[in-house]
């Protein structure tokens, strides 16, 4: 999962990255509302969280930008502005949801992650497709109810895999929703998590629950357990 | 007499009318002199012309009046009003032909005197004119006659009441005029207070901004210093609220900076977490209680008019975005039409603080109703939470309100929206709903 933090707070900035990428996130951040909105339209990401008073251009004028652009990337809005009306003109202009300072990041995170299953289709804490079972709060995989032992690169895939169930994904959509720098990209890498992912999840060649398109990119066939 | 109209209009008629009366008055006077004189003059021409035709009689002795040698066609109509009589000092001695009556001859004239009067004889008046002269008989004595003219009065009393009537007809229609002129003066004088008025309710409608009319040099002064305050008042109002943003945004940050220190796990001990995590908030919740209650604007005069509706609308299609994935089901009903007078953003603090307590303390529904009941409007939240017990009810309020006493997780809003209510005057009572949770039920008063 990729997140963009717009924060100009520096130390804020930083606990939030460090926090989301303890929780496994690929991270981009910008400490002004300029900066942002590039980061925003340039780069793929899944979740945006966005301090409203930010130099340069304001967070909500960010917001009704990108949602003038016709994107729907879940925007979760922070503010030191306690008042309604800023929420609820923020919540207006494009947000989803948002978070009064100070705040604790155990919230911040399970919000993102609501507002990114949310964004997907899923009305669930816990994303579930067949026997498979992923719990994004304890970054847990289980196999009818059997816990699998995945490292923290092969969990990020499988998560993005989950959220998009049924959807094609291709490598290079994979490869940057996964890495934080450019340099660390090598799409064979990705292929090499695929291979070992297809071995933990199903080892006797049952399930085949990631399908490769070739040219196209990968597939988590397993029907999704969604409510809507 | 509150109108400034009324009062004006008042003296202005006192005033006219008693100059007016008092002027006619005068006139009357003046013209009744004048015209009595001419009456005078012009018998005391006839008489000369009499005076002109008397002579010696046939005696030698005594005088008479020859009537060949009088003009004036009048005294020999009988009845026609106008007489001549003369007398010695006992008798009558000669009369006009015109002359058939007895009147009385004149008494205490002396000689030489030219008396005119006016009398009343028969029912009738009369202008009198007498004159006392002395005449030579043929021996050159002097002997003492009495020449008398009686002229009938009533044409000049006739026409006397024709000029008073006039003169009154005249008087009446130009105090009509006047008055009407003066209150066609006043409309045009007052106008710039009527138009202040107009202006004073567009600014409270927020339709204006300022007084722009072009006013008279008396009231410029006036309108430009009301300018100039709600300019100040204006300026100082967006001041205000962005030194509270201002002061939010840099007590929060490092507040919230603090909060993410305290969460890095190792770094502190259970018990040092627990202190600085309940520490923590109890200063962001003391910092924005009191943000929000100096940010609360109260009062009703200059507001604009909302209309709550459109505001329901707003924060539940906001909150329902944030509520989503809890698989909560906002029920809005509303059939409100009318407006109040209240800062938006103190009205959206109520309602977001409200609605959104719904939200979180409800299971699966949050109803809103809205209505008109007489002349108030009634906003009712209800959720089916856990709600409160009936003895719990009464201190809702006290217990958000004392900050100090405050345990984590109880949220200002409340308090907030406390305040908000007592400061415009609102109703706000709490009750058991049926859905099971809490029912807050608030009352505005219709502008």
């Amino acid at each position: 999962m990729r997140a963009i933090v717009i924060e100009d707070d520096q130390d804020i900035n930083q606990q939030i990255v460090s926090r989301l990428k303890q929780e496994g996130f690929a991270v981009d951040s910008a400490d002004n509302g300029v900066d942002g909105l590039y980061l925003m339209q340039e780069f793929p990401c899944d979740v945006a969280i966005v301090d409203l008073g930010l130099p340069e251009m304001s967070g909500m004028d960010v917001i009704k930008k990108i949602r003038a652009d016709g994107s729907d990337l879940p925007i979760l809005i922070l503010t030191a502005r306690g008042r309604w009306q800023d929420k609820v003109e923020g919540l207006d202009a494009g947000a989803d949801d948002y978070l009064v300072k100070p705040f604790h990041q155990e919230e911040l995170m399970a919000r993102i992650r609501v507002l990114i299953r949310r964004a997907a289709g899923w009305s669930d804490s816990t994303l579930q497709c067949g026997p498979v079972v992923l719990d994004p709060s304890t970054q847990r995989v289980t196999l009818s109810e059997q816990e699998i032992e995945l490292t923290a690169y092969e969990y990020k895939v499988i998560e993005y895999l989950m959220v998009h169930a049924g959807e094609v994904v291709s490598k290079s959509v994979l490869t940057e929703h996964l890495y934080d720098d450019e340099g660390d990209r090598d799409s064979n890498v990705i292929e090499v998590f695929i291979r070992r992912l297809r071995q933990k999840l199903d080892p006797d060649d049952s399930l085949q629950p990631i399908e490769t398109l070739r040219g196209r990119g990968y597939r988590f066939t397993l029907e999704p357990a969604k409510v809507n | 007499m509150k109108s400034i109209k009324s009062r004006m209009m008042l003296t202005s008629l006192v005033v006219l009318v008693g100059f007016m009366i008092l002027t006619v008055i005068a006139l009357e006077r003046a013209v009744e002199k004048r015209m009595l004189q001419a009456e005078e003059d012009k018998l005391q021409a006839l008489m000369y012309s009499v005076l002109a035709a008397v002579d010696r009689d046939a005696t030698g002795l005594s005088i008479t009046v020859s009537d060949t040698r009088l003009f004036e066609g009048a005294l020999f109509n009988p009845d026609s009003g106008l007489y001549a009589v003369l007398y010695d000092v006992k008798e009558e001695i000669w009369r006009s032909l015109s002359y058939e009556g007895e009147f009385d001859k004149p008494d205490d004239l002396v000689p030489e005197e030219l008396r005119f009067s006016q009398l009343e004889f028969e029912n009738r008046s009369w202008f009198q004119l007498a004159f006392s002269i002395r005449w030579p008989n043929v021996h050159d004595k002097l002997s003492l006659y009495e020449l008398v003219l009686w002229k009938n009065a009533d044409d000049y009393f006739a026409q006397f009441e024709r000029f008073r009537q006039t003169l009154w007809l005249w008087l009446v229609i130009t105090i009509a005029f006047l008055l009407v002129l003066m209150w066609l003066v006043m409309l045009w004088g007052l106008r710039p207070l009527r138009l202040i008025g107009e202006e004073v309710q567009a600014i409270e409608n927020h339709q204006k901004q300022r007084f722009d009319s072009n006013y008279p040099t008396e009231i410029k002064p006036l309108t430009q210093n009301l300018n100039l305050l709600l300019q100040r008042e204006q300026h100082q109002m967006q001041r205000y609220r962005n030194a509270l943003d201002d002061l939010a945004h840099s007590l929060k940050t490092p507040l919230a900076v603090l909060r993410g220190l305290t969460e890095k796990t190792g770094e502190w001990s259970e018990d040092d977490t627990h202190t600085l995590h309940e520490q923590n908030n109890r200063m962001n919740q003391i910092v924005s209680y009191q943000l929000q209650k100096a940010a609360t604007v109260g009062g009703e005069s200059m507001a604009k008019p909302i209309k709550l509706t459109d505001l329901l609308d707003k924060t539940v299609k906001a909150l329902r975005k944030v509520y989503k994935s809890k698989g909560l089901s906002i029920e809005l009903k509303s059939d409100l039409t009318a407006s109040l007078r209240m800062d938006e953003s103190d009205l959206m603090e109520i309602l977001g603080n409200l609605i959104d307590n719904a939200c979180k303390y409800g299971k699966l529904n949050v109803r809103i109703n809205a209505f008109q009941q007489q002349d108030k409007m009634v906003l009712r939240i209800e959720d089916d939470g856990a709600g409160l017990k009936p003895e719990q009810l009464n201190n809702i309020l006290t217990r958000g309100i004392r900050l100090d006493q405050t345990q984590e997780g109880q949220g200002i809003g409340l308090a907030v929206v406390n305040d908000i209510v007592d400061a415009y005057d609102i109703s706000m009572k709490f009750a058991i709903s049926d859905l099971g949770g809490l029912k807050v039920i608030l009352e505005f008063k219709n502008i």
